[in-house]
């Protein structure tokens, strides 16, 4: 697959995965409980690759925000490739075992990246099919509520 | 069978120099790498005991003099020392690092060099995992005192961050000493608990990099080298300290293990063990002791193929032959738990948390903080907090 069409699946898996995180935030305990920890104004960026496209999330009044640009953030996950990047988005590969391959490099604080994994596993157990979350994952997180009312929260927004 | 990853990196570029008169050609490699005057890191019991003028002295005969020796060097480097030692290394116009000590040591030299070679003022900036860019050439060499951390041959540095109280993890290929250096005359001092301890430690590294999710036939065969070199050689060097064969070769076990477990990381044992440390203030290689059979067994399930094909080197051919397959994992941690066992007749040191004035009450602040170690993430079992209060209520 060429590259720009692995970047625009990646962004659109991206976007998704924050929408997601957004909605969890406010509706699975664990995901709050993870959320808590980081303190307000706590932004993260996530690279899809050294010179991909960047979304950038800041939580804001307790809520986690889309910025469109930031400087100084305080924990950036960066992919060193975009098909490392297209492996993770796409359930082939679970964002732990991207971390222990050094598939990302991370600038900040290894603290924060073990509360945002956890994050996205719980995440990842909605969005994708248990039977991609078994592979990626090594435990699949239980659900507090069904995948399909996160997907409308998600794409509908209610 | 040797696992082959679909995709794994492996770096281990330090020059070994190992055994009689290494500490005599330092002075000859620092050249060659660019450095007339370096500045020696190490600490004030080092010096007491006449390791640092051993090495100074060493230095003077390939006629190295360097430009200052620093040895009030805590026994939890901090960022704060750090940032402290780089003003004296701008000050007195150092070209390169000599650092002569354990882990600390070794990593508050870490932590400046990479200050020195990105230019900054404060390491906090450089906090993370393979950000760093290669940065302002600055030689370094590693002579560790202790055979355990392995630090000379990873890349990674724990400092602390004396204003927040946390550990801050550094991982960066290019804070791999250029030289590593294992000369018995800096490790006959050691005491038997420090080379019980140390030694143990170095066995869970190179069990963990056996076993953890970033495994890979290098590593592995690393891993495979210390376990053997620290089956048939810690009893002799706590029975006789003074036997050079049996020290150097639990130095260069300590090395090798640092290789493996830098490339295919630590997992659940020292995620948990960083934590008791932290919250409890029980020496690290304590920690591994204790932890390492608790955490074998959670991890049986899922490492059980490894276990198996390390009873072999764990014990001899003969156990592992006339073992059924189907023990040989079981049989792997038995082994290890007899092993240590027979250390602690020779040396004082404990096997249970209560023994290290572990209190129950502390378990909940552990697992909070063992859940945020990033050794937890490459694990091969996934672990809540739930796992790691079980593991350490087994432990007590």
């Amino acid at each position: 697959m060429k590259a720009f069409l692995k970047t625009t699946v990646c962004s659109v898996v991206l976007h998704v995965l924050y929408r997601a995180l957004k909605v969890l935030v406010r509706k699975d305990s664990r995901i709050r409980h993870e959320f808590s920890s980081f303190k307000d104004g706590f932004t993260i960026r996530i690279t899809l690759s050294t010179e991909g496209p960047s979304v950038v999330m800041r939580k804001e009044a307790g809520r986690l925000s889309w910025i469109k640009e930031a400087e100084g953030e305080d924990l950036e996950l960066k992919f060193k490739s975009i098909d490392s990047a297209f492996l993770v988005f796409t359930g082939m590969m679970g964002i732990s075992r991207a971390y222990a391959e050094h598939r990302i490099t991370v600038k900040g604080d290894i603290a924060d990246v073990m509360t945002l994994v956890r994050m996205i596993d719980i995440a990842e157990a909605y969005l994708f099919p248990r039977i991609m979350s078994k592979r990626v994952l090594r435990a699949v997180p239980s659900k507090e509520r069904s995948s399909l009312s996160v997907y409308r929260m998600v794409l509908l927004g209610f | 069978m040797m696992y082959v990853p679909s995709y794994f990196e492996f770096v281990n570029s330090a020059k070994l120099l190992s055994g009689d008169y290494a500490l005599e050609n330092i002075a000859s490699e620092m050249n060659l790498l660019g450095s007339v005057r370096p500045i020696i890191l190490s600490d004030a019991t080092l010096e007491k005991i006449g390791s640092v003028k051993l090495l100074t002295d060493a230095l003077a005969k390939g006629g190295m003099r360097p430009s200052s020796v620093y040895t009030d060097i805590p026994l939890d480097s901090s960022i704060e020392k750090v940032n402290e030692i780089a003003v004296i290394y701008r000050e007195r116009n150092a070209d390169g690092i000599i650092a002569l000590g354990g882990g600390s040591v070794i990593d508050t030299a870490k932590g400046l060099r990479m200050l020195i070679s990105q230019g900054g003022r404060d390491i906090m900036r450089y906090v993370g995992s393979e950000m760093l860019n290669k940065g302002q050439n600055v030689p370094f060499a590693a002579i560790p005192t202790t055979s355990g951390t392995g630090s000379e041959a990873t890349g990674v540095a724990v400092i602390k961050d004396g204003e927040r109280k946390v550990k801050l993890e550094f991982i960066s290929s290019f804070l791999l000493p250029d030289i590593a250096v294992l000369d018995v005359r800096v490790l006959e001092s050691m005491p038997p608990r420090i080379t019980a301890l140390t030694g143990l430690d170095a066995l869970t590294h190179a069990i963990e990099a056996y076993s953890c999710l970033q495994k890979n036939p290098i590593s592995q065969c690393y891993a495979i080298s210390a376990i053997k070199l620290i089956m048939a050689n810690l009893e002799q060097a706590l029975r006789k300290p003074k036997d050079k064969k049996a020290r150097i070769s639990m130095a260069i076990a300590s090395y090798i293990a640092g290789a493996a477990f830098s490339n295919s990381m630590v997992g659940i044992v020292h995620a948990i063990g960083h934590s008791v440390g932290g919250v409890c203030s029980v020496a690290h290689g304590e920690a591994m002791t204790i932890l390492l059979p608790v955490c074998m067994r959670y991890n049986r399930d899922y490492a059980k193929e490894d276990y198996s094909e390390l009873l072999l080197y764990l014990s001899s051919p003969d156990v592992y032959a006339s073992t059924d397959a189907a023990a040989r994992a079981d049989k792997a941690i038995a082994v290890v738990e007899d092993f240590i066992a027979k250390i602690k007749e020779s040396a004082p040191i404990a096997t249970r948390l209560s023994e290290r004035g572990v209190m129950k009450s502390d378990f909940e602040e552990i697992a909070i903080r063992a859940m945020n170690d990033g050794a937890l993430i490459v694990n091969p079992r996934n672990a809540d907090k739930d796992d790691i209060l079980k593991i350490l209520d087994e432990a007590f």
